[in-house]
């Protein structure tokens, strides 16, 4: 009998010493041990082979994977690395050319999001972007996609965690206060390099503040983005037409630098209607070979933020830094209108900037000088596209539904820039109110007039 | 000889050198990596190693992914469940199990793992619970034992942190959690059942009935400040009276976890939209200059579920089927659900630009209040259309302001259907304003009623009755 059982061996290197097989060997063959191994500096515990019977109880009583086991441990045996499969890259699919359709700003950020190729939805309502999340529930059931009432903001950014790793397009629709809830797992899904897209339709704070529009997070989601050194591409939409169309994008731009993308829209945007044109294609989502998928091809692959090593951990840092100096090169985004050779330079994103638009106009048509810079990426800071424009302008004025927030991205990019000497003027609201087409009007020709 | 799911070589845990590349960074007698190799077996035997995502949590399992041969997936402190579910729903073919400590789940996680545990949808949850946070050094968890020592209970927990939380008894109120039971490790019989236990577990998932639930009585012989046979007598003769081990739940429940194939065909992705090639035939024969060159702004005003919004939106959608920009912008919030609600629309030729309408070309008041408020915002030269029926008194407007009753109620109630009082509103502005043509709104309407053709009629007539009442043909 005892000759057919493999033999038990201990692997002395390998064992702590715990004593737990001591009490699972009916023998009684296994005693602590006295004597120090000398590579491992634990006291590995010892086996009477004289009374052992092979039986193999104490095996399954070692912690230790392969502490106790049925042959000597072989130290110079390497697994086979295991190679990442390549990537089935996203297909592109032609849409017939349709007439315009008539959304709210959340829909069509919902349906940008269908036709980037996402199936799977998960979030928490909230006004004013819970219109995206119905539209979700309602749409996606009919493209075998699901969507997921989450029990909490942090709940859905790991859902989105779990679901972007694995390789899949995914989003949420959120607004501030269950934004800043979102800020950990989002700096969770920039550690594991994971794409994710989130409409944040902003909302006035602090705390509760009310569901008004207000563009409150410019800070978080340019600076602010959950602990570490964290940056996500940022594109602010002024329209439905731009809620699907920068959604849209959002996915390609996730999935090209392995990063969380925020469409950060202020209130009006989930909540105005108007025309929207469809693109001429959808998308239907490829796998990257980094996905944890659950499948044996993508078996050695692993999600984590977590790296023990503080040399590696900065290497780390250092690798996600060259995407963001990539993004901050390749992806800035901006529009203009009559900017060039304008003497005063009105800038605004979202919805103050249609009405700075109407504003501008007014004021060229009146013969002043004015014209309108609209970051579309509020990070990076479109700052490549503002020199040309900067160079004939005499002052700025920053308009926008917040308390400086985006004057303060403004200021840190014409810093970085090193271009000075600029005065900056601004207009600002909060809480809900927007500023009107003549206050900007005003703004500007009072600005105008004082300088000179 | 034992087949297991964890690799020989641990490449990953301190990039596999010397002995650490073969011995798990857990303390000497810990009960994780007993933990790991039931679980390791058990997806082995099942056969289902290739297809599993283990999911780390934050405490001192953190580094499962150095031992599994599996997918890995390492989640923030607490959200592994939310975590697997979103691996699960992204390939329902995946087995994927949330391994977790006592703080991890039963502190920091507990709604994710309610949550989950009251969906059902089937995945694994191994939760080790040992009475102490490990990795940051031995405070209290909360199923640390009354008068248990830990660094953050110096003397002992007392009654003002508590009683110790059991765990397995919560999770197996919650209905998608199918099967629960309560182990330990320290003897072989108390193994075997692990073992067995886990791979049930896993069985539930891989047959789609739902969450199976495993909590493991674990030994941390070094905050415990015991010898591992010290801690393991421990476990077997207090833990294990304060958690009492066996099966707390076991519910047959059929196999019902299956997800449909993403669809990514572009007909049905249309026609889920609401897109066609399909060009509305146009009415209008150009912009309606004689409100303004290039924006009309209106405001519609009432009461909610007066049905201002729904009129709102008839009137974009009609104007943007005639080729000009349109926008509708509600007041939102719970003042639509009940109080005031008014929605401001614009139709500009080439692009509306400011949304919002501060100084209407036209404002229709359905009640008392937002007439009121809106009325002097009118701008000189406009008009105000509001309901006769409800609203008794007019307060100022601005110069050349033409001020239209139109008995909204009145005419809707006649009709039979008082909710129809804002398409009478509808066809007074359109009298009024001329705007559009009618054929743009009634094409708006019919559309907008689509799959309600019993209601098309009634509506049609309040639009023509609020035409003659705006003319004063009533
Ligand atoms: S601290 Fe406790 S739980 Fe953590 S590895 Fe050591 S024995 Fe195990």
């Amino acid at each position: 009998m005892a000759q057919e059982r493999a033999e038990v061996v201990l692997n002395p290197e390998l064992c702590k010493g715990c004593g737990r097989c001591i009490d699972a060997c009916p023998k009684h063959a296994i005693s602590l041990g006295a004597e120090i191994n000398q590579s491992s500096g634990m006291s590995p515990v010892g086996i009477d082979y004289g009374v052992c019977n092979h039986c193999g109880l104490c095996i399954t009583a070692c912690p230790e994977p392969h502490g106790l086991g049925h042959h000597q441990y072989d130290f110079t045996r390497r697994a086979d690395a295991q190679s990442r499969p390549e990537s089935v890259p996203p297909r592109r699919i032609p849409l017939p050319e349709l007439e315009p359709v008539v959304l709210e700003g959340n829909h069509a950020a919902a349906i940008g999001a269908i036709l980037a190729g996402c199936r799977h939805v998960f979030g928490y309502p909230i006004t004013p972007s819970t219109e995206g999340a119905e539209l979700m529930a309602r749409l996606l059931p009919q493209l075998g996609g699901v969507f997921l009432q989450a029990c909490s903001e942090v709940a859905t950014v790991n859902h989105m965690y779990g679901c972007g790793g694995a390789g899949l397009p995914t989003m949420t629709f959120t607004s501030s206060p269950g934004f800043s809830l979102m800020l950990e797992g989002i700096s969770y899904l920039i550690g594991a390099e994971l794409p994710g897209v989130f409409v944040n339709v902003m909302r006035p704070g602090p705390g509760l503040g009310y569901i008004g529009p207000e563009q409150s997070d410019i800070k978080l989601v340019c600076r602010g983005l959950g602990h570490g050194n964290t940056h996500a591409i940022v594109l602010a939409p002024t329209s439905p037409q731009e809620m699907l169309d920068l959604t849209f994008a959002a996915f390609e731009l996730a999935f090209r630098y392995r990063n969380p993308v925020v469409v950060a829209a202020d209130g009006y945007l989930g909540q105005i209607t108007g025309r929207v044109s469809l693109p001429d294609s959808m998308i239907e989502p490829g796998l990257p070979g980094w996905a944890v998928w659950g499948d044996k091809a993508h078996k050695g692959n692993l999600n984590t933020s977590i790296l023990q090593d503080w040399a590696e951990l900065e290497r780390h840092n250092e690798r996600i830094s060259a995407k963001y100096r990539e993004m901050e090169r390749r992806e800035q985004r901006s529009a203009t209108y009559r900017a060039e050779g304008a003497h005063t330079l009105i800038i605004a994103a979202g919805t103050p900037a249609r009405m700075a638009k109407a504003a501008t106009a007014r004021l060229r048509r009146e013969g002043r000088s004015a014209g309108l810079f609209q970051p579309v990426t509020l990070w990076p800071f479109p700052i490549d596209a503002l020199r040309e424009p900067l160079k004939r302008a005499e002052r700025l004025v920053v308009v926008e539904a917040s308390d400086g927030q985006l004057e303060d991205e403004l200021r840190l990019a014409l810093q970085k820039a090193n271009i000075g000497g600029i005065p900056i003027h601004h207009l600002r609201h909060m809480g809900g109110i927007l500023p009107t087409v003549d206050e900007i009007y005003d703004t500007v020709r009072h600005v105008t007039e004082v300088e000179h | 000889m034992t087949t297991s799911a964890l690799y020989t070589h641990f490449a990953r845990h301190a990039g596999g050198a010397g002995l650490k590349g073969a011995s798990t960074h857990y303390c000497a007698g810990c009960g994780h990596g007993l933990a790991h190799k039931f679980v390791a077996e058990a997806l082995v035997e099942l056969g289902v190693q290739d297809r599993t995502i283990m999911v780390s949590p934050v405490g001192c399992a953190v580094f499962l992914f150095y031992y599994f041969d599996t997918g890995n997936t390492q989640a923030a402190h607490g959200r592994a469940p939310a975590v697997a579910l979103g691996h699960k729903l992204a390939n329902p073919e995946a087995i994927v199990v949330s391994y977790q400590g006592d703080g991890d789940l039963a502190a920091i996680g507990l709604a994710e793992i309610m949550h989950a545990a009251q969906l059902g949808i089937p995945i694994s949850v191994v939760f080790v619970n040992n009475a102490i946070y490990g990795m940051t050094g031995g405070q209290m968890a909360p199923t640390t034992l009354t008068g248990q020592w830990s660094t953050t209970t110096q003397d002992g927990r007392g009654p003002l942190q508590g009683a110790p939380m059991r765990v397995s008894e919560v999770i197996a109120q919650s209905d998608g959690a199918m099967y629960v039971e309560r182990c330990a490790l320290f003897d072989q019989k108390q193994r075997k059942r692990c073992k067995n236990a886990i791979k049930k577990a896993l069985r539930l998932q891989l047959e789609g009935r739902g969450l199976g639930f495993v909590e493991i009585l674990s030994e941390c012989p070094t905050h415990w400040r015991m010898s591992s046979r010290e801690a393991e007598a421990h476990v077997r003769d207090v833990l294990s009276t304060v958690f009492p081990l066996g099966v707390i739940k076991d519910e047959e429940r059929q196999p019902w976890f299956t997800l449909p194939k993403p669809d990514f065909s572009p007909e049905r992705v249309l026609a889920a939209i609401g897109a066609s090639d399909a060009a509305p035939p146009r009415h209008c024969r150009g912009f309606p200059e004689h409100i303004d060159a290039a924006d009309v702004s209106i405001k519609l005003a009432g009461a909610g579920g007066d049905g201002a919004q729904t009129a709102a939106l008839l009137l974009t959608k009609a104007a943007i089927s005639e080729g000009f920009d349109s926008t509708h912008i509600p007041s939102y919030g719970p003042e639509s659900r009940g109080g005031t609600s008014y929605a401001d629309v614009h139709v500009a030729r080439e692009e509306v630009l400011s949304p919002g309408a501060p100084e209407p070309h036209a404002l229709v008041a359905f009640n008392a209040p937002s007439l009121e408020k809106f009325a002097s915002t009118v701008r000189p030269g406009g008009l105000v259309i509001y309901d006769s029926s409800v609203i008794r008194t007019v307060p100022d407007v601005a110069a050349g302001v033409r001020v239209v009753p139109v008995p909204c109620t009145a005419i809707a109630r006649e009709l039979g259907n008082a909710r129809v009082k804002n398409v009478v509103a509808l066809g007074a502005l359109q009298e009024a304003l001329r705007l559009l043509e009618p054929a743009s709104l009634l094409a708006a309407l019919g559309r907008s009623l689509a799959g309600k053709s019993e209601w098309i009629a009634v509506n049609e007539e309040a639009f023509r009755r609020g035409g003659s009442a705006a003319a004063g043909r009533s």
